[in-house]
């Protein structure tokens, strides 16, 4: 079959569509996921390369509390509650390479420094709602624990069905990572991860783990529950 | 035949071309998860489509994740390779076919008549028409304001000072979205001409060869307005005369 310009040039264009189609809505190529990778690690490089305990989420004038459309989720068929009556009374462990492990109350977390803030959340999904948190400091309950020089990261696990998120120890330490029990002045409800949760601007909203039951500080990381299925584990803002 | 676009313009094209397909399909696909600007609890004043996803033939990335890291592979692709670019034409000088010279708009205008068929003859041009020029020069302005605008939506706090400058993060994502859009309707409007009045430069930024005598000023061709090229007849050798 002869193959003249015109010809050649109609053959490019529709092999070129068909390409493009046959991409649409895909993952791509195996062989990319490899160089995605990569890519991933150079970026969170720059992530920790930018990050900074000094910049600090101020949340726009005229931005509105989110309040009742502050989104909620949670990883279990229904919202996950601390049941005492099953389960005992709720406590939030400290461990891993600290020098005091720690088995605290909610009484005894609501008696440290208490920090309230007005911060945005950031959502993986593109939308960001502003709220009133209040807690105190994960580096307050560092100090406190006594963590050692070689931990490098940290766990936040729940009792949401196992979830649970790993973070590098600088952004754990922000001043605007908190511990939060507190919502716009008000207890945390069972929607936004009572009796208590992890809470930052600093990182995108899963990496925010809610129904807190364990804080373990590490050498090395460990994944998390969103993490693991792909999402970025950095997740930094 | 004169090589009409040097082989740094004509890789970095392409290059730009595949890294400006994954970043608008993947940002589409990124921008599904949320199709909307609103802050939660509040309102947004000037995006009239919040909530309608859009068609999953027209993204990539196959779910948010996959998007996401398509999204910053990409990127670094699309700066460094415009980067490139843009450095070149500086050193090299092609920068004065493209920035705006004295006459630009009357010269656009004289296009835009001689395109409606107002005016009979092409107007006289350089490298590009004012068109052309106005277009080429746009693109990496919009370019520009969509990598400030996506550091800005990456960086909310660590580069919350540039977040700030352009209004939020609601506004930010927003600025991202139209300059996206912007740099969409530029390209089709290119592909669209590449095809209705100068296909033969699609040679030119492939291999770099083009012929000037092709050219649309030389075809006085407007779009779908075809103009073969004036084929020279060499005339027929005449049999000799009998003596």
């Amino acid at each position: 079959m002869s193959m003249n310009r015109r010809r050649f040039f109609a053959l490019s264009g529709a092999s070129v569509t068909a390409a493009f189609l046959a991409a649409c809505d895909s993952q791509g190529p195996d062989r990319a996921q490899s160089l995605l990778a990569l890519a991933e690690r150079k970026n969170e490089s720059a992530g920790r390369f930018l990050f900074r305990h000094t910049s600090i989420d101020r949340v726009s004038r005229g931005a509105v509390l989110a309040g009742s459309a502050f989104p909620a989720y949670y990883v279990s068929d229904n919202v996950p509650v601390w049941d005492p009556a099953s389960r005992g009374p709720w406590t939030l462990e400290v461990g891993g390479l600290v020098d005091r492990p720690l088995r605290l109350s909610l009484d005894d977390v609501l008696r440290m420094p208490r920090t309230t803030q007005r911060v945005n959340h950031f959502c993986v999904e593109g939308w960001n709602a502003v709220a009133d948190w209040t807690g105190t400091r994960l580096s307050e309950l560092a100090k406190l624990a006594g963590v050692r020089s070689t931990a490098q990261y940290v766990d936040f696990a729940s009792f949401d069905d196992g979830y649970h998120e790993s973070w590098d120890l600088a952004s754990a330490m922000h001043p605007q990572t908190l511990i939060a029990y507190g919502m716009d002045g008000r207890m945390l409800g069972p929607d936004h991860g009572a009796p208590a949760r992890v809470h930052s601007p600093v990182k995108l909203g899963y990496k925010n783990t809610k129904y807190l039951v364990r804080v373990t500080f590490m050498a090395e990381r460990n994944g998390g529950y969103w993490s693991d299925q792909g999402y970025e584990w950095y997740g930094g803002t | 035949m004169a090589t009409r676009h040097h082989w740094i313009v004509r890789v970095t094209h392409w290059v730009n071309a595949v890294a400006l397909t994954i970043m608008v399909t993947s940002g589409l696909r990124i921008f599904n998860a949320y199709p909307a600007f609103a802050r939660k609890g509040q309102s947004f004043c000037c995006y009239p489509f919040a909530g309608k996803a859009i068609p999953a033939w027209l993204t990539f990335g196959g779910w948010l994740a996959g998007a996401r890291h398509w999204h910053f592979a990409a990127m670094w692709v699309l700066v460094i390779n415009g980067l490139i670019y843009l450095g070149f034409i500086y050193l090299h000088g092609e920068w004065r076919d493209l920035v705006p010279r004295r006459g630009q708009l009357r010269d656009a205008w004289e296009m835009t008549r001689f395109y409606l068929f107002v005016r009979p003859d092409h107007p006289l041009q350089g490298k590009h028409n004012a068109l052309q020029r106005g277009a080429y020069f746009t693109l990496p302005i919009f370019a520009a304001l969509a990598v400030i605008s996506g550091i800005a939506i990456w960086k909310p706090v660590e580069l919350g000072w540039l977040t700030a400058l352009l209004g939020g993060y609601v506004w930010a994502r927003y600025w991202h979205f139209l300059a996206m859009l912007a740099i969409v309707v530029l390209s089709f409007v290119h592909i669209f001409m590449v095809f209705a009045v100068d296909p033969y430069s699609l040679r030119s930024i492939t291999t770099g060869g083009y012929n000037e005598a092709k050219s649309p000023e030389a075809r006085n061709a407007r779009p779908l307005w075809w103009k073969r090229p004036a084929v020279e007849h060499a005339a027929a050798p005449s049999a000799p005369e009998i003596e």
